[in-house]
């Protein structure tokens, strides 16, 4: 099966350069500074939560590491070369609000989607579509919040791109389709070769799934910790969070 | 042989503030010493079960990582991971089992000042 070959597969990857890299990124919008400083990595294979209250810069970040702006001052790399609309191809992006066309039914989206993008996988969109439970002969517009969310999830691991950005996936999300979401997530992430950014403030649904957490407050990095390493010390991710926030 | 076991999170009892690997580990390893998880039995491939049990995947590949240094779980090629039908193996983690519990038994005798034999003796005792 070589199940527990793949820890050497990973151990082998953590030596390429890192899925994300920011370095003293900051930016001000209308006069107000709303990122300083901001300096974290991203390990290639590895899931890692970004995290803090609403307002404290992670829409922001997730702007520049998608190429929609450049940062004002500092550098934000994606696998080692600069974040920006060229580099749209290793980036797969879950934005955190639906913006689906609701006059089609998930089908007719899919069938677009696939048509859209290079690196649209016909396997991969068949097998989630059942993991995640999505009803091709529905409407987008009379889908519930937690179904759209499944929809576009699927939309973005179809994709083989080897960076996946997930902005707030639970937020108004039901419990059961917050548990599949989960569940796709790490069988997507299980052979190493896929690294996952998931912005949140939904701690308790995702504190089991991350390898990392970055922690973000006030436009800067609040800390940086591996979860084992918290969890050694007695610490959850949870009591971290209440440490850095409360 | 036993059919493939599958796991739901209602399996296991997992504290966030202690490292999940060790906690899986520990709670398999009772699970094969009391024969709730059969010899032989093939265990789902770190892809199912992370995804079943929604943990990292890494978390699931060092727990087998550690059961298979225990010797209480083989990797077969090409077959998958199964519980090993090695008795002493089996036999060495019921011991582990119960000298923990004795263990715990101890400090609780200390706690309220009686020896293990003490402690035994005064739950015995009649009213």
């Amino acid at each position: 099966m070589g199940n527990i070959g793949n820890v050497e597969n990973r151990a082998a990857s953590a030596g390429k350069a890192p899925a994300i890299s920011c370095r003293e990124v900051g930016m001000t919008l209308k006069k107000k500074k709303v990122l300083a400083n901001v300096t974290f990595e991203v390990e290639a294979g590895s899931l890692t939560g970004l995290l803090g209250p609403n307002g404290a810069g992670k829409s922001t970040l997730m702007r520049i590491l998608t190429g929609l702006v450049p940062p004002e001052t500092g550098r934000a790399d994606l696998f080692g070369a600069p974040a920006g609309p060229e580099r749209l191809g290793v980036l797969s992006f879950l934005p955190d609000r639906g913006q689906l066309p609701p006059y089609l039914t998930a089908g007719e989206w899919l069938q677009f989607a696939a048509s859209l993008y290079p690196d649209w996988s016909k396997t991969a969109e068949r097998d989630l579509a059942e993991e995640l439970g999505v009803d091709r002969a529905q409407r987008i517009g009379a889908m519930s919040r937690g179904e759209e969310a499944r929809l576009q999830l699927l939309t973005c691991l179809s994709r083989q791109a080897p960076l996946i950005v997930l902005d707030e996936p639970f937020t108004g999300v039901d419990l059961v389709s917050r548990e599949r979401i989960a569940s796709a997530v790490v069988g997507e992430m299980a052979d190493g070769e896929r690294t996952f950014l998931i912005a949140t403030h939904d701690i308790r649904e995702m504190e089991q799934l991350f390898d990392r957490i970055v922690l973000v407050g006030k436009g800067t990095i609040q800390g940086s910790y591996l979860v084992d390493d918290l969890r050694r010390s007695g610490r959850s991710v949870e009591s971290c969070y209440r440490e850095v926030f409360a | 042989m036993p059919p493939i076991r599958t796991w739901t999170t209602d399996d296991f009892r997992l504290d966030p503030s202690r490292p999940l690997y060790e906690q899986f580990v520990e709670q398999m390893r009772a699970m094969i010493a009391k024969g709730e998880l059969e010899p032989g039995t093939r265990l789902p491939s770190v892809r199912e079960a992370a995804a079943s049990l929604r943990v990292n995947p890494t978390t699931i590949m060092k727990t087998y990582q550690e059961l298979e240094r225990l010797s209480l779980i083989v990797t077969h090629r090409g077959q998958g991971t199964f519980v090993t039908q090695a008795e002493t193996a089996i036999h060495a983690s019921r011991r582990l089992l119960a000298r923990t519990a004795v263990a715990q038994l101890q400090e609780t005798a200390a706690s309220i000042g009686l020896t293990l034999e003490q402690l035994l003796a005064l739950a015995h005792e009649e009213e």
